[in-house]
């Protein structure tokens, strides 16, 4: 390899004497130092990271490759697993109220992971991909009848789970379901619950108190609960989610002795608390036809603001950014077109179901099945339908 | 049969004025109204706190006779003093609110009352259907749905907020009701004392991101307007689109023809 050039000598060696300031002469002087001379680009290819989906460089080093580069998963193979064989504690999760789980493992890994623990998972259910989700134990909660509301015997199970394993912390979650269980529990052990906590930042647990006004607290505590939606869920590598033997437990004294779901009227839930809507729109004329089908359905009633305008529908069932933002898990618009105002609130539906006779009407695209027909006749189709299958039922 | 409701005082969540709180004004309106009904109703209602503070009269003010106040020094822990006066007066029924609207806010209260009492308990309850030798509750669930929940008495029934409103206070009513205070023991609440107050302030949290592999894809993914799963039927001939749906709403279980039974005033 050539070595490198000094420039400076051979600047001097061109210098020609004499003058009252310096000149330079036009022979080439050749000069080496010891050193070799770079090669820029074998630096750069070294320096290289990734270059698709997007080239990234580390001129200092010391940054792993991330995941998507183009050759790492041939080299990795599959995500590797992350095991805490000998954790110094136990963070006990109690799950069974949906989506707020992996919030809690997400909150939990935190307590974990800043002193070396291992979070377990007490589930009466086993569908859930607790290894993905980054539990390191599961422990079954079995002897709960699934469906069935006896919370008497649920606290008792996480009782029992508690006496087995001994956990540093409990966490439980802020629903109306599990807050119950929670405070049966704590009421039991005679411990403190920190409800509602909302954030976990330096070793200690924060929750609103005071009607919300004053931020509260304390060095995470043993039992507290999660607020829905304060943490995120766990994303790093899965965890191992070894099965650990669930405990037995004693049944306890019955204080409820019975619990039935009662029907409810659905018009008499409020608009964002509904979780089937049938929602009409200026695409329907017959309100007496749309009355039946929602009673058929068992839905409740809302409406565009158009609808509104006209008096068909009260006021407080108008959906839309100036009326109610709806959550409902599923949302059947009849006749409605779209207007950006009305598709803002029914931002947080499940699924949306259209019959509208435009194709290019916003609601068409915004909906998971669409019909391009006229609603006027698809609703007394829908209604013999429904009718008809009733009867069959029956 | 003996009710006792448990009233605190509130905390206006706009000015920060102390009020009656709402949730357990809603019991008290409930256990007004079984003191009418039911034969040989004992209504017996107690704060543990400050008898001098003013707000306390709202309660009277809806047609209480006499408030019970447990006098508890501020920042003390009510529940030894609730235990040891309700262990006194055995009730059949505890009303209260799920939470206290000021202080902590735990919602352990009814719980530790319950313990204490040994008495059987049903969170969130809306109403009270029957009442004899054993209590038949309505329970309210999220999204407006309903469950009827028998259980024996003694019982403590905590109040949602979907319980019915609560009347007005009648200001002569507040001015004739009798505040009697009791003397209590002030246990001091060491775990209270341990935890750090400061103002809340809401701070940004970093939720889970969608998955993208670019920074354009994400910012798509965060801002677009979510599109459906774009099935779509074109002019279809009305009984095919009744079909559609039909077996669409069935697919995901919003229809269940057998379980969801409209009741009779669904029609309006």
């Amino acid at each position: 390899m050539r070595k490198r050039r000094d420039p400076r000598a051979e600047q001097a060696a061109r210098l020609l004497p004499g003058g009252p300031r310096p000149r330079y002469g036009l022979k080439v002087v050749a000069t080496e130092t010891d050193r070799p001379r770079r090669n820029p680009r074998a630096e750069r290819k070294a320096a290289t990271v990734s270059e698709s989906p997007r080239l990234r460089i580390a001129w200092k080093g010391g940054v792993a490759p991330q995941a998507g580069t183009l050759d790492a998963p041939a080299s990795r193979g599959a995500p590797k697993v992350r095991i805490i064989a000998e954790p110094a504690f136990h963070v006990l999760v109690i799950a069974g109220a949906g989506e707020i789980d992996r919030q809690m493992i997400g909150a939990a890994r935190l307590i974990a992971d800043a002193g070396g623990g291992a979070v377990c998972i007490a589930s009466s259910t086993e569908a859930e991909d607790w290894a993905d989700a980054g539990a390191d134990r599961l422990m079954p909660l079995s002897g709960l009848e699934v469906g069935t509301y006896d919370p008497e015997a649920h606290a008792a199970a996480v009782l029992a789970a508690i006496a087995s394993l001994k956990p540093a912390h409990v966490l439980f979650p802020e629903t109306p379901g599990g807050g119950d269980i929670a405070r049966r529990v704590a009421a039991r052990l005679g411990e403190r619950l920190f409800a509602g906590v909302e954030d976990i930042r330096d070793g200690r647990a924060i929750r609103r108190a005071n009607g919300g006004r004053d931020a509260m607290s304390v060095a995470v505590p043993r039992l507290l609960s999660i607020a829905a939606g304060a943490f995120a869920r766990h994303e790093g590598a899965p965890h191992e989610a070894r099965r650990i033997e669930g405990p037995g437990f004693e049944p306890v004294r019955k204080g409820i002795m019975q619990a039935k779901a009662m029907p409810v009227d659905p018009d008499s839930i409020a608009l964002a608390e509904a979780d089937f809507l049938l929602s009409g729109g200026n695409g329907v004329s017959d309100w007496d036809a749309f009355a039946e089908l929602a009673v058929l359905l068992g839905a409740t009633r809302g409406g565009s603001r158009v609808v509104c305008d006209q008096g068909h529908l009260p006021r407080d069932r108008q959906v839309g950014a100036s009326g109610t933002l709806v959550t409902a898990g599923c949302y059947f618009a009849l006749g409605i077109s779209g207007a950006p105002q009305h598709l803002q609130g029914i931002q947080r539906v499940g699924r949306v179901v259209a019959v509208n006779t435009d194709l290019h009407a916003a609601m068409i695209k915004r909906a998971d099945l669409a019909i391009v027909a006229d609603a006027q006749e698809v609703m007394p189709a829908l209604i013999r339908l429904l009718a008809q299958r009733k009867d069959t039922a029956e | 049969m003996r009710i006792a409701v448990l009233l605190s005082l509130g905390l206006h969540p706009a000015s920060g004025r102390a009020r009656r709180a709402e949730l357990d004004a809603k019991a008290l309106e409930l256990a007004l109204r079984l003191a009418e009904t039911v034969p040989d109703a004992e209504l017996h209602a107690v704060h543990a706190g400050d008898p001098d503070a003013g707000a306390l009269r709202d309660y009277l003010g809806m047609g209480l006779d006499r408030l019970h106040v447990l006098d508890v020094a501020q920042g003390a822990d009510p529940v030894p003093a609730l235990n040891r006066h309700l262990n006194e007066i055995r009730p059949d029924l505890v009303l209260t609110g799920m939470r206290a609207e000021a202080g902590e806010g735990s919602g352990m209260v009814p719980y530790l009352v319950a313990e204490a009492l040994e008495a059987s308990l049903v969170a969130d309850v809306a109403g009270i259907s029957d009442l004899a030798d054993e209590a038949t509750v309505i329970q309210a669930l999220p999204r407006g749905r309903r469950r009827q929940v028998r259980l024996r008495l003694p019982a403590v029934l905590p109040f949602n907020a979907a319980a019915p409103e609560p009347r007005a206070p009648a200001f002569a009513r507040a001015r004739r009701g009798i505040i009697e205070r009791h003397r209590a023991e002030s246990v001091p609440d060491d775990f209270l004392e341990a935890c750090e107050n400061t103002l809340w302030r809401a701070r940004p949290k970093r939720m889970g991101l969608p998955a993208g592999a670019t920074a354009a894809e994400r910012m798509k993914a965060m801002t677009e307007a979510r599109a459906g799963e774009g099935q779509v039927m074109v002019h279809p001939t009305p009984d095919e689109a009744a079909a559609a749906l039909y077996d669409y709403l069935v697919e995901h279980r919003f229809l269940d023809l057998q379980a969801r039974e409209p009741t009779a005033n669904g029609q309006k």
